[in-house]
């Protein structure tokens, strides 16, 4: 199996990416979310937000954005699989927000599970908005398996 | 740190108990429509060859598809302003033609660092389909801080 413990502490490159009202729409409807905090500005207002709220795991539109640097993981798609994620939301975000997103390898560890030897890629991810605050952190996990 | 005048935390907090909520069958076309709301294009998710030659007997949802499905239950559940952390593990796939079952429940109600009333719950997704079995597909769980009984909002 590939080595990558070498890779923790590795930072890509920061982007910043527009909080769209389209977006946020198409998003909570792509989760089947059917509040009309998500689609509604005037039901946004009315439950005290500034504009469309972003739905709780919304990070993953950073997918559309995110600079596709010098793939530094390698990983074969075959064998990948999502391990897990936990978000932590310190301020509100919503429709009109500019986020910048800051992110590194926090943690490479090898595994050995029911279905054999695995490596845990864990990812940081900081969000932080036009007014400098850090609005929301995500630590998102991918495991590779190993090869069959 | 002196306690604040206030009568005790109730065991049974400000949450109401969780309801259970289903979401589907999903379909491929759910796939795609996160796949591209999202912008995850793994073809693992939509295209049938390429799961096939991976082992996979089908496409499958993506596990951040099924993690905002629970995000938006959690939310409507605890309230989406009162929502501090959500965690998920995914545990197994979801195939086309599952329905998910969404459930939880209150673990803990303890006073936060500010005196906010700080709840933990636990959080789980199973995958029905004719003719099997549930499966748990996610674990996971939040926490929510709702204002001190007794202080202004």
């Amino acid at each position: 199996m590939t080595d990558r413990s070498h890779l923790v502490g590795h930072t890509y490159t920061p982007y910043t990416f527009p909080v769209e009202h389209g977006k946020v729409r198409e998003f909570a409807q792509a989760v089947k979310d059917e509040d009309p905090v998500y689609r509604d500005v005037v039901a946004a207002r009315d439950a005290g937000y500034r504009h469309l709220p972003a739905p709780p795991t919304f990070s993953a539109v950073t997918s559309h954005w995110a600079v596709r640097d010098a793939d530094v993981l390698r990983l074969d798609l075959r064998r990948v699989l999502a391990g897990g994620a936990e978000w932590e939301y310190m301020s509100e975000i919503v429709a009109g927000d500019v986020l910048t997103v800051r992110s590194h390898i926090a943690e490479v560890r090898k595994k050995t599970g029911s279905r054999g030897p695995m490596t845990l890629i864990i990812t940081e991810y900081d969000f932080v908005n036009q007014h400098e605050e850090t609005v929301m952190r995500l630590r998102s996990t991918v495991i590779e398996m190993g090869e069959q | 740190m002196t306690e604040p005048d206030t009568a005790p935390v109730t065991v049974a907090g400000p949450v109401p108990a969780a309801p259970e909520r289903r979401i589907g069958p999903l379909t491929r076309t759910d796939f795609v429509r996160y796949a591209g709301a999202g912008g995850d294009f793994n073809p693992i998710h939509h295209d049938e060859t390429f799961a096939r030659s991976a082992g996979y007997p089908a496409v499958f949802g993506h596990g951040l598809l099924t993690a905002g499905i629970l995000g938006g239950y959690v939310a409507s559940w605890l309230g989406r302003r009162n929502l501090r952390r959500f965690n998920v593990r995914y545990v197994g796939q979801v195939w086309p033609g599952d329905t998910l079952v969404l459930s939880g429940e209150v673990l803990r109600t303890g006073t936060g660092p500010d005196g906010s009333v700080e709840v933990e719950v636990g959080l789980a997704v199973h995958s029905e389909a004719d003719g099997r079995e549930p499966r748990l597909v996610l674990r996971g769980g939040a926490t929510a801080a709702y204002p001190a009984p007794g202080s202004e909002i």
